[in-house]
């Protein structure tokens, strides 16, 4: 057996640049083998036409101005010009006109809110960003309902976008305390407790939203006892709530099992009791690996504000459907495509920025 | 100024005291009639092969564990098997620290943090007071300049070094180590048993579950040998590895040497 000893040692050096042009490289990407060449042309193709065919309705044929259907003949092009003339609907509802400023502060607020979130995203400030999530809808509710100086308005009249966005957020800001207490039910040392907890979360879990927010709708008032009125915005909002809450209780109960065993037993040691280990140990390493899965709910509860339409509030989509059944826009039914058409976008776009948000925040860690 | 002796107040008092404990993993037996006396400033190493229950009686002295017969008595707190409540434990454990085989230090604090939560919100020590302790502390295991770094920054050694450090700062009667070193990458090893070594020598007692033979010889006042959830063998450690008595601890040390 021969013997080796390195005599000098090897200082690093950087990595060679890649040799093979830029062209051989697409080509390896797109066309390694034939029959992948195929596949990447014809999925190309459907890609182009079909890119180049929307952006023909949405954008050459598509009719910018008008005040009525006779605005938008035929159904070669988009019909923007109901979105144009019928901006207050589905932006605010049916807020009062001379009360519309509380509703640009409301989208103001969350836009700066918003930013401030992305901006800092970092484990360090998580525990800021949950407490804004939870006191921001507070502030925007008060501000929309009034109440002293302000005029009051029913959240009857609300609607549109800024219906959506209140509901989204007031469902978060609500399902997620419940959230965290459902799921520190659960492990709590009470039976009892635990049971109530299990139930509740396991059928929320198990029935549809539609069914929850039916039951919250009309059958829920007949057995609140007489003279005792909840309006259909509160009821339903509840309903959201408590849904979600179920949901957020399984998030929050799988970031909780995430912790280990020897951060609970370290805690121990060092003389913590339960509670403050709960507090100081355990629930921060939980709150920075739930938060994905947070945003997660937060995109379905987006896209689950549209049920509102069906009961009756006069959620985004309801402002749409209802719109384009008005006497001045009825008969052509291009304009409700062109309605679903900017919907789809509008949630694209909201719901898309989230996930996005969710994965930085799971890179970032 | 923080103290650097730790001496228990009552010296004669053993610190730990086992009578009779058994535990059972359902139909497993884990600890079989157990009578263990620590006297203040000793340090007793326990060692076995895997299995034999010698983590397991390490954890059931703070009462991480609960047993089921027996009474265990530490630092003045004397708990029945059908007496290990909350309130047991958390008086147990703030007169006994641990260090643990995984360090198990709180990822999401700085090293300063994970030193003064302890004393802080356990020992209802002021804010100031817990950060001198930490600063003491840290300068004992010599890790002065990682203060402000989290765990995940810090080699396993080091790491194993704050731990040592945080269960300080609690001012503990008794430090129970549970294989200090057994996840530690050889070269860092050392760094750890020498801060043990330091500790031992100012009389701290020390109950400590490892293989490290040397450092057994250097620093044990007596060396325990378990088998089977039962303690096989108690010797001082020159004995205990000279002439060992019983064959099972014979056949033990023999695979050790090879």
């Amino acid at each position: 057996m021969t013997r080796f000893v390195r005599q000098t040692l090897i200082d690093p050096r950087l990595e060679p640049l890649i040799a093979t042009a830029a062209r051989i490289r697409w080509r390896q990407a797109w066309f390694p083998t034939p029959a992948m060449g195929v596949l990447s042309a014809l999925l190309w193709l459907t890609f182009v036409v079909s890119g180049w065919r929307f952006f023909q309705w949405a954008i050459v044929h598509a009719h910018w101005l008008g005040s009525s259907s006779d605005a938008c003949p035929g159904d070669a092009g988009a019909c923007w010009a109901f979105f144009v003339a019928r901006w207050k609907p589905w932006l605010v509802g049916d807020y009062p006109s001379d009360q519309l400023w509380r509703a640009w502060v409301c989208f103001a607020a969350f836009a700066l809110f918003w930013t401030w979130v992305v901006r800092r995203s970092h484990a360090a400030s998580m525990q800021r960003v949950l407490l804004g999530f939870i006191l921001l809808p507070a502030a925007l509710f008060l501000l929309l309902v009034g109440g002293g100086p302000l005029p009051h308005v029913a959240p009857s009249r609300w609607g549109g976008l800024l219906l959506t966005l209140v509901v989204t957020l007031t469902t978060f800001a609500t399902a997620l305390p419940i959230g965290l207490c459902l799921a520190l039910g659960r492990r709590s040392r009470l039976p009892v407790l635990r049971w109530l907890c299990a139930a509740f979360v396991e059928g929320m879990r198990s029935v549809p939203l539609l069914a929850v927010l039916f039951i919250a709708a009309t059958l829920l008032p007949m057995f609140l006892p007489n003279g005792l009125k909840i309006d259909l915005f509160a009821r339903a909002i509840v309903a959201f709530a408590l849904f979600n809450a179920a949901m957020a209780a399984e998030v929050f109960r799988g970031g909780l099992q995430s912790v280990g065993r020897g951060q609970l037993e370290a805690a121990t040691t060092v003389g913590l009791s339960d509670f403050a280990a709960m507090r100081l140990i355990v629930l921060p390493q939980a709150a920075t690996a739930v938060v994905p899965a947070l945003v997660n709910i937060m995109i379905a509860v987006i896209k689950e504000t549209t049920l509102l339409s069906v009961i009756g509030v006069n959620d985004l989509l309801g402002a749409v459907e209802s719109g384009a059944k008005s006497p001045d826009w009825a008969g052509e039914p291009n304009i409700l495509t062109s309605g679903q058409v900017f919907l789809a976008l509008v949630y694209l776009s909201v719901c898309h920025g989230l996930s996005r948000y969710s994965r930085r925040l799971e890179a970032g860690r | 100024m923080t103290a650097t002796s730790f001496a228990p107040l009552d010296p004669k008092a053993p610190v730990v005291q086992m009578n009779g404990i058994n535990k059972w993993y359902g139909l497993f037996h884990a600890l079989r009639d157990i009578d263990l006396r620590v006297a203040p400033g000793e340090r007793v190493l326990i060692c076995g092969p895997s299995g034999s229950g010698k983590s397991t009686l390490v954890r059931t002295v703070n009462l991480l564990e609960p047993f089921q017969q027996g009474r265990l008595q530490v630092c003045g707190v004397e708990v029945g098997a059908d007496e290990i409540t909350r309130a047991a434990r958390l008086a147990v454990n703030r007169r006994v620290g641990m260090v643990f085989q995984q360090f198990n230090l709180f990822p999401h604090m700085t090293v300063l943090q994970n030193l003064t939560v302890g004393p802080v919100w356990g020992g209802g020590v002021s804010r100031r007071e817990a950060q001198e302790r930490a600063l003491h502390y840290l300068e004992r295991v010599g890790l002065m300049d990682q203060m402000h770094k989290h765990p995940a920054q810090l080699s396993g050694g080091q790491q194993q070094r704050v731990a040592i450090a945080r269960t300080l700062c609690t001012q503990p009667q008794v430090v129970l180590f549970d294989e200090p070193t057994a996840s530690l990458d050889p070269e860092m090893v050392n760094e750890v048993l020498q801060t043990m070594e330091s500790l031992a020598g100012e009389g701290m007692t020390m109950l400590i579950v490892t293989h490290e033979m040397g450092f057994a010889r250097r620093v044990a006042d007596r060396v325990i040998f378990m088998d089977q959830g039962q303690i096989i063998e108690i010797a001082p450690p020159d004995d205990f590895f000279d002439q060992p008595q019983s064959p099972r601890l014979q056949s033990f040390l023999g695979q050790l040497l090879t």
